[in-house]
């Protein structure tokens, strides 16, 4: 009966495997495709059947996403816009969330419960109810068409005080009241013990934040509506539904705004999956 | 006697570094998260328009009646719901059976994981974008279902079709989303003690069998997390249906709620109208969050 089921074991994980493999393979082809047809002329990636290694290479193609079809060189300007909310974001987002969560993890006072409180509830208001009482405020203050607009929402967030408020109360206590007592001040207890010492949980924070800005298409819609302000997602959509586009040159604007969160994936991905899993909710 | 005093002096110190700490955040969420939330709803009682001078006017509910009498808004809680469901079940199931597959296999653990989750990895956009041009007419969806159905020739219209058009933004999530779930589901798994599946395979378990009677019922808290995490998401989905729309695809069908608050406010500038409909939208996480503490807690309470 046992040896049975160890049978039964091996040849349904053999199949099991066989299945995993052939699932891998399905979802890895998209990404073949991209990569593959942003070498080809348009007329190639049409072509029936689809040949996956490019017969006439076309790199010229990458010119083309990057010049834009009217010549104007937007897309490294967006480009840069991209990278510099993203990682305006991702400082300001790691900065403010450990000294929220240092504040809440560290120190007793009344209320403090239902400051904790408070901050975790925000979790539940999805940013796609507040984005146009946000718009307005901006909007109100001038700042459409600035990074300030594009960056304020977004300077820290609830989750982010969530992991490092749970990362920083297993800080040793007896650590900061020996530096009290050596007559540190507070801040700077806090920048250079505490916060020196929030490597992994901040690493994982930094690079969530960042992907979701890389990735953030509503909220720079609403508020860059001028070409050189847009981010990347913007500029994508605007490039895609444009007449006459280029396919090819298409899938080059895919890949190279799929370069960085690619790099940032394979030198840091103890950090990307540790991050999605203990990710359960946040802003989009 | 002064000892304590100063004592007392410290802790009241500390206290009033504590609030210094937490200040930036209090700030922060009352202005971008507490402020709008609230504005969302008030506006939502008022005739507000985008770019009008005129100051908005208290209407009471007829916002809501306008919203909840108009079919588009009933055709968007309708794509919602669809899109939802289409994405969940498939989406659910395949990381759940893939999970299992994966911590049975002995080498390539980690290489599967990546591979399933390497989508995940590109922008929500690139993906879309990515699936536009396979989903043409002309490209490699039509390619391989033909292949496979060997019906040569024929064009599915992916994305023309008012019914293929959901289906394609249901595969495009699934496709992104299948190994960021199935991560969380291995390391759900990987939490269950082996112990317990020995025990059932000395008793004469088979494989189906282990995971049915005890892999599941153990898996409890990871599956309530990742069904809340998948219908959470699938309601605020934007940017696929945004860029299929705005290549040609018809609107209506894949109007999603994220989209049609979007237009309604940007297009037709009716903030009144967009703040009711981002009022029901909030309402209705609400709830699932709800739901997910009740059970969670239901889960402490027997363990």
């Amino acid at each position: 009966m046992r040896r049975g089921i160890k049978i039964l074991d091996r040849v349904g994980g053999a199949a099991g495997a066989a299945l995993v493999a052939a699932a891998c393979a399905v979802v890895v082809v998209p990404l073949v495709f991209m990569i593959g047809s942003s070498f080809m002329p348009a007329m190639d990636i049409m072509q029936m059947p689809y040949r996956w290694i490019p017969e006439t290479w076309k790199p010229a193609n990458y010119l083309r996403a990057l010049a834009g079809n009217d010549g104007q060189w937007m897309y490294l300007r967006n480009i840069l816009n991209s990278v510099i909310v993203s990682t305006t974001i991702a400082i300001t987002t790691v900065v403010l969330s450990s000294m929220v969560g240092y504040g809440l993890a560290k120190f007793r006072f009344r209320g403090r419960n239902a400051v904790f409180m408070a901050i975790m509830g925000t979790m539940m208001i999805p940013f796609e109810t507040v984005m146009i009482p946000l718009y307005l405020i901006i909007v109100k203050a001038g700042l459409q068409n600035s990074y300030a607009g594009l960056i304020l929402p977004f300077l820290m967030n609830a989750f982010g005080v969530f992991i490092m408020r749970q990362y920083l109360v297993t800080f040793p206590d007896e650590m900061l009241d020996a530096a009290r007592i050596d007559g540190c001040s507070e801040p700077r207890i806090f920048r250079d013990m505490v916060f020196r010492n929030s490597g992994p949980a901040a690493a994982t924070l930094a690079i969530l934040s960042f992907r979701q800005q890389w990735d953030n298409l509503l909220w720079p819609l609403l508020v860059a509506q001028e070409e050189r302000m847009k981010t990347i997602p913007a500029y994508i959509v605007k490039f895609t539904a444009e007449k006459h586009a280029d396919e090819g040159a298409m899938m080059a604007v895919a890949v190279i705004a799929s370069l960085p969160v690619f790099v940032l994936f394979f030198t840091l991905s103890k950090y990307f999956l540790g991050g999605s899993a203990v990710y359960q909710a946040g802003k989009e | 006697m002064k000892r304590r005093e100063s004592a007392s002096g410290l802790e009241r110190n500390r206290a009033r570094w504590g609030w210094v700490f937490v200040a930036p955040g209090l700030l922060f969420f009352s202005v971008f998260s507490f402020y709008p939330m609230l504005n969302a709803i008030w506006t939502s009682f008022f005739n507000k328009r985008l770019l009008s001078l005129k100051a908005p006017k208290f209407i009471g509910l007829q916002n809501y009646q306008r919203v909840l009498g108009s079919e588009e808004f009933w055709n968007s809680a309708r794509a919602t719901g669809v899109f939802t469901v289409g994405v969940f079940v498939p989406l659910f199931c395949l990381s759940l059976l893939f999970a299992a597959l994966i911590t049975q296999m002995r080498r390539g653990k980690r290489l599967a994981q990546a591979a399933l989750y390497s989508p995940a990895v590109l922008s929500s956009v690139v993906a879309a974008l990515i699936w536009l041009l396979m989903l043409d007419p002309r490209g490699l969806a039509n390619q391989a279902v033909n292949w496979i159905a060997m019906t040569p020739g024929i064009d599915h219209q992916w994305l023309s079709s008012a019914t293929m058009v959901q289906v394609s933004t249901m595969v495009v999530y699934v496709w992104k989303y299948l190994g960021y779930f199935t991560i969380l589901f291995v390391t759900g798994i990987g939490k269950i003690p082996d112990s317990v599946n020995e025990a059932a395979m000395i008793d004469g378990a088979g494989p189906v069998r282990r995971f049915f009677s005890i892999t599941l019922p153990l898996l409890r808290p990871t599956t309530v997390l990742v069904s809340v995490m998948i219908l959470i998401q699938c309601m605020k989905t934007f940017s696929t249906q945004y860029l299929f729309t705005q290549s040609g695809a018809p609107l209506a069908p894949i109007n999603v709620i994220t989209l049609n608050i979007y237009n309604t406010a940007m297009r037709d500038l009716n903030i009144g109208r967009a703040s009711v409909m981002s009022t029901i939208l909030f309402l209705f996480m609400l709830a699932l969050t709800w739901v997910q503490l009740r059970v969670s807690k239901g889960d402490e309470a027997e363990s």
